[in-house]
């Protein structure tokens, strides 16, 4: 039997890779196929290592609109950081001009990490002065790698990269493909990087079941998208070209990369809006999370005022707001601010649980430990176990409920000296 | 009070008790071994010579110094060593004096399974702190956290990993690990003979994948292989890695004096030659030790017979409180639990367990005083295995082999020559199996693409990629094949088994707190885990409820019962093409391609103890198919002029006879090929016995059967010809068929085969 008659026998045996549908073959010339059909659409060849890769190139005016802002408005977002100098904040552009930010995505044959997952669209945009400017390095046939990380690298000069995940994915990536071509082309410079996926995750996880990018566009950005491939037919579509060297499903792909990266810029800017609180439309929920987030990166007194003027609003978040107002005081050691926050909320009208047995649980330590109050904290300890019964059975609340009949335990002991062994019989 | 009696007073016992001595047919002892030793090797770094010192090592066995000048002069090398004989020594001393001289330089540790990574890694750990060196050394497996992973990749001198880590973690992310492969100056391959069969043609060819992606960062490391004994580990350890390699078996450790006892079960009914239940005497021997407290490892086949054995002897600890000193051991209890288990061996509070072959590998549980296998393990190398995890360097200890009624353990025992004097196995894998090569160009060609005129290993490529090519897998540019799929090849392609998925087993006796106990690969789930099989775990009884085989997944349910399950499992076999053809004188021998479809049909219920059948039931699976390659042999006329139902049953019996002679001649695992008789074999028409090697595409037993049909007819002939009963027994022809001349009938049939017409 041949090998390859053996081979077609025990196909069912052998795992992995789907074979794709069959399409003509059509063998790569000296020319570059369909050459006028690249330049109409502003695509044009460079030359390096007897290869070539493709590269297009779009520019848009600052007066242009991706969404609810204009490019301009970026501008004013990396001003606005200077302004404050606000260094501290891990999307802070203190310190940088608009033109030295990289905004920068890539389509690759396959999902996830490893080897022979190959990049063959690198695209980027960065502000030029008045302008806009949209680069992508495509990769017309496998072999052309050299020639593709040579095109980019060679006018490289950022401080830093905006991506969507690209902490995670695209850069990783990148530095892969780089390194099997590493002594044919210039080093992989280092950057900074702003990954917005991580940002957008902390704004906006309350509202969108899945952050990604598409569904950050619609429902935060205003910007819907027309026709666009989606990102998951990007692989069958190079398979395709690379077959048959036809540029129409690419140039939609490219045109697919060029909105996420626009898109960047809008995120950008919006998320530079609603950190520095020049979001008019900022929600509740949103100023929380932002108050959150400075809590997080230590910025304890931006916290403090995003938290203080919440939990003066007739929001639903006021009371999330007074309990993270708390802690924040609490952090400080400043136990008579934090302690009124907390009375605030306990004696409110609040409907959520949560909110008022944390209230109720902090008190009773303020007034145990601090204002040695025995027997309010004794009153706060009662509200929290009462609250604690009703909840349903689970770590945390059985932890919670182990805390405090230890301390009602202890507190009763200090009221009552003589009866202690009553109460725990 | 009962004084506790002392291993020398029971063996004193089974020496005269006029009972037992009877059913000890062959009692060898091996003699005590003194050291031998030669001084530390000169250049050795002044801190690991004192390290050593500190442990007590103040000269070399001979083996181990061998080992050192063998590395440090770059030459790879296979050591034969016998359990506890400082084997580690003779790769940790030449890497660690390596990375002493030239701290660059790394070195990768392939242990089969992830405990015995672990094992080393304190192992290496405990050394290189002795010594006060700077050295890092650290596991990469799946339990690596994903916050030290980085700093193994780029900092950890010595990486300790196994091959299915290093097959889909490693290699394809290999532009993580550049400084690794950049500097890789030592492979450690331990416990070399696990990489027979299937597992060892694909480990075979990662090795391949891992010398590939080495020489594009300009490094050759040197292979450095243990073994344990087995008749060809100079061969094996060189098709493994197809580098040159030297053999190292001047093993200078000392052993005590070890007494090696062949016991056969007392035949209880002559004419059928049915002998008692070897696990039956497995138990009431292993009682004996554990009564006295010596500490006692039993060594079963399958999982259902380490089930049984430790239900009945955890009776004897039922009294005791806290964690039984008496415990199983196998594969299908979680990692967590195993390694409780080998700590408690090694610290004496356990001092029973009773393993399936899973402990027979290197894990370190210390050593034991006694060890019973019930039944002979299947291969020479594998007893030798079990029976070196009884002895000390010092004192006595005592190996008891228990045969069972099986023919080739029947054949064991009685010719303990071909035991004690037959070198022992020889371990075969196929790194060319095309199914197998295959997967692994994919993986490869994911990692680097493929030039023109490069070979994989040593095998051509062209028509392969050509092939790829053509699936749309692969892209043919200029000289160049590159990886054009969205698919991670690794992923699909499972190094231990054909099946690629687990059956995962949900405990749900308590609804509030449903429980992940196990998981079973597809294959064994079809016989083990189908609705209503009692299923054991830890010795308890769980009977399966529901099996969603869609899903992977058989919720069992706590029970109590007196009886276990045992399927059957019915095949059909087709010849796709033949591809090899030779006639002797009244039959026809074919070697080709053949599909096998299987089923599971129908369980039976068995009372233990009684072992009666009390029941059955259907199983309700779909069928599983597999293409393969095998050889058969089929009568040409019809000389015998046995009736039809004769001819059937003569068939039957004949490969009942073959299917165990086989595995002792084509050193195999007995699962690894299958017999299959058919009174008309759909190619040809003819009475015909199919031998087929169990993994698609096949691992080369086939072609060897082929090759040697005529000796395995002739020892199955012998076999069937010296077996006492009379009509057939499970010793010779099985009990599968009834009749008063089925034993005749297998025996002429042989006799055909073996071109002699006249009968026996």
């Amino acid at each position: 039997m041949s090998l390859k008659n053996k081979l077609n026998r025990l196909k069912p045996h052998i795992s992995g890779g789907k074979p794709l549908a069959s399409i003509n073959q059509n063998n790569m010339g000296d020319q570059i196929p369909f050459i006028e059909k690249w330049n109409e659409e502003n695509v044009f060849p460079y030359f390096f290592d007897n290869t070539y890769c493709l590269v297009r190139e779009v520019e848009y005016s600052l007066s242009d609109r991706h969404g609810n802002y204009q490019f301009a408005d970026f501008k004013e977002a990396v001003e606005q950081w200077n302004k404050e100098r606000f260094f501290s904040h891990p999307l802070s552009a203190a310190g940088h001009n608009a033109d030295d930010l990289f905004f920068f995505d890539t389509e690759t044959t396959g999902l996830g990490g490893g080897t022979g997952n190959t990049i063959f669209l690198l695209g980027h945009a960065s502000f030029q002065g008045e302008k806009l400017i949209v680069k992508q390095h495509f990769l017309p046939h496998p072999g052309a790698e050299v020639a593709l990380y040579q095109s980019f690298l060679e006018n490289v000069n950022y401080t830093t990269l905006v991506t969507y995940n690209g902490k995670a994915f695209d850069w990783p990536q990148v530095k892969t493909r780089h390194t099997l071509v590493r002594e044919h082309v210039p080093k992989l410079p280092l950057f900074g990087h702003f990954d917005l996926y991580h940002a957008a995750r902390r704004m906006w996880k309350h509202k969108l079941e899945r952050i990604k990018l598409n569904a950050v566009e619609k429902e935060v950005l205003g910007y819907e998208r027309k026709d666009d491939i989606p990102g998951y037919l990007a692989p069958m579509i190079y398979f395709d070209f690379v077959e048959r060297k036809e540029p129409e499903g690419i140039l939609g792909v490219m045109e697919h990369n060029e909105q996420d990266i626009l898109s960047l810029i809008t995120l950008y800017t919006h998320l530079t809006r609603q950190l520095l609180g020049t979001d008019p439309d900022i929600s509740a929920k949103e100023s929380f999370e932002v108050g959150r987030w400075f809590s997080y990166i230590g910025e304890t007194d931006k916290a403090k005022e995003t938290f203080s003027s919440l939990s003066e609003s007739e929001t639903e978040e006021s009371q999330a707001a007074k309990l993270a107002l708390a802690l924040e005081y609490k952090r400080r050691k400043e136990w008579e601010k934090a302690a009124e926050l907390w009375k605030a909320v306990a004696d409110g009208d609040g409907k959520c649980g949560q909110s008022l047995l944390e209230a109720c649980i902090e008190l009773a330590k303020v007034e145990e430990h601090k204002r040695k109050n025995t027997e309010l904290a004794l009153v706060y300890t009662e509200r929290a176990l009462g609250l604690l019964e009703s909840l349903e059975p689970g770590r945390k609340r059985d932890r919670l409920l182990g805390e405090c009949q230890k301390r009602k335990g202890r507190l009763i002991k200090k009221t009552f000296p003589g009866q202690a062994h009553i109460s725990s019989i | 009070m009962k004084m506790r009696k002392s291993l020398q007073e029971i063996m004193q016992e089974l020496k005269i008790d006029n009972k037992i001595k009877e059913n000890i047919v062959h009692w060898h002892t091996v003699e005590e071994k003194l050291a031998k030793t030669v001084p530390l090797p000169e250049g050795i770094h002044p801190s690991l010579k004192a390290a050593l010192q500190q442990r007590g090592i103040s000269e070399l066995y001979t083996h181990q110094r061998t080992a050192y000048e063998f590395a440090s002069k770059n030459q790879g090398f296979v050591a034969v060593t016998p359990t506890a004989s400082g084997k580690t020594l003779c790769y940790n001393l030449p890497v660690i004096q390596r990375i002493i001289e030239d701290p660059n330089s790394r070195a990768l540790y392939m242990f089969p399974t992830k405990a015995l990574a672990q094992d080393q890694k304190s192992e290496i750990n405990e050394l290189i702190q002795e010594a006060g060196l700077d050295i890092n050394s650290y596991t990469y497996d799946g339990d690596t956290p994903a916050n030290i992973r980085q700093k193994v990749r780029k900092a950890g001198q010595v990486v300790i990993t196994n091959p299915d880590m290093l097959h889909s973690a490693i290699l394809p992310h290999h532009t993580k690990w550049v400084s690794l492969f950049e500097n890789l100056r030592f492979v450690i391959i331990d416990e070399l003979h696990i990489y027979r069969g299937v597992f060892g043609s694909h480990v075979a060819n990662v090795i391949r994948r891992l010398r590939r992606i080495c020489r594009y960062y300009g490094s050759d490391p040197v292979f450095i292989c243990t073994s344990a004994t087995i008749a060809n580990p100079l061969e094996l350890a060189e098709m493994l890695t197809e580098k040159e390699m030297m053999l190292i078996d001047n093993n200078g450790a000392p052993s005590g004096r070890k007494h090696f006892l062949f016991y056969n079960p007392p035949i209880i009914n002559k004419p059928l030659n049915i002998r008692k239940s070897a696990t039956l005497e497995t138990r009431w021997l292993a009682g004996q030790f554990l009564k006295n407290r010596i500490q006692t490892i039993v060594f079963a086949r399958s999982r259902v017979r380490v089930e049984i054995l430790l239900t009945y002897l955890q009776e004897l600890v039922k009294n005791q409180l806290g964690p039984k000193a008496i415990r199983g051991y196998r594969g299908g209890y979680l990692p967590l639990e195993r390694r409780t288990i080998e700590k408690g061996l090694r610290s004496g509070e356990i001092y029973g367990v009773i393993s399936t072959n899973a402990l027979e590998l290197g894990v370190d549980i210390g050593r034991l005083q006694v060890c019973i296998m019930n039944g002979y393990p299947g291969t020479i190398a594998s007893a030798w295995q079990q029976a070196g995890r009884a002895g000390r360097r010092h004192g006595e200890s005592v190996v008891i082999m228990v045969a069972s009624s099986s023919p080739l353990d029947q054949y064991i025992i009685q010719h303990p020559d071909y035991f004690f004097s037959q070198s022992p196995e020889t371990a075969r894998i196929n790194p060319d199996n095309l199914i197998i090569m295959v997967d692994h160009i994919k993986c490869a060609a994911y990692e680097l693409p493929f030039k023109k005129g490069e070979t994989f290993g040593i095998s051509e490529t062209e028509e392969i990629l050509e092939y790829l090519t053509e699936e749309r897998i692969l892209h043919h540019h200029g000289e160049k094949w590159h990886w054009m799929n969205d698919a991670f090849p690794a992923h699909n392609i499972s190094l231990r088994s054909a099946s690629q998925e687990n059956v995962v087993i949900i405990d749900q006796s308590d609804i509030a707190n449903v429980n992940v106990i196990g998981e079973m690969d597809t294959f064994s789930a079809m016989t083990l885990l189908h609705e209503e099989a009692i299923y054991l775990h830890q010795g308890t009884q769980y009977q399966v409820e529901k099996l969603d085989w869609e899903e992977k997944k058989a919720f069992v349910r706590e029970v109590d019962v007196d009886y276990f399950t045992d399927a059957n499992l019915a095949v059909s076999l087709t010849v796709l093409e033949e591809d090899r053809h030779r006639e002797l004188k009244a039959t026809e021998v074919g070697y080709g391609d053949v599909s096998v479809r299987a089923m599971a049909t129908i369980f039976k219920k068995i009372k233990f103890e009684t072992h009666e059948n009390i029941g059955s039931g259907p199983i309700s699976l779909p069928e599983e198919e597999l293409h393969t390659s095998s050889a058969w042999i089929s009568i040409n006329q019809d000389s015998s002029a046995l009736s039809q139902q004769r001819i059937e049953e003569g068939l039957i019996g004949a490969a009942q006879a073959l299917r165990h002679i086989v595995s002792l001649f084509v050193m195999c695992d007995p699962a690894d090929v299958h017999v299959v008789p058919q009174v008309k074999a759909a190619h040809n028409e003819k009475p015909t016995i199919f031998f087929y090697d169990r993994y698609p595409g096949g691992i080369g037993l086939s072609e060897k059967i082929y090759a040697s049909l005529e000796n395995i007819l002739l020892q199955a002939k012998q076999m069937v010809a010296n077996c006492p009963c009379s009509s057939g027994c499970p010793s010779c022809i099985g009990t599968e068929t009834a009749s008063e001349t089925a034993k005749k009938d297998a025996a002429i049939l042989l006799a055909l085969f073996l071109k002699n017409p006249d009968g026996v």
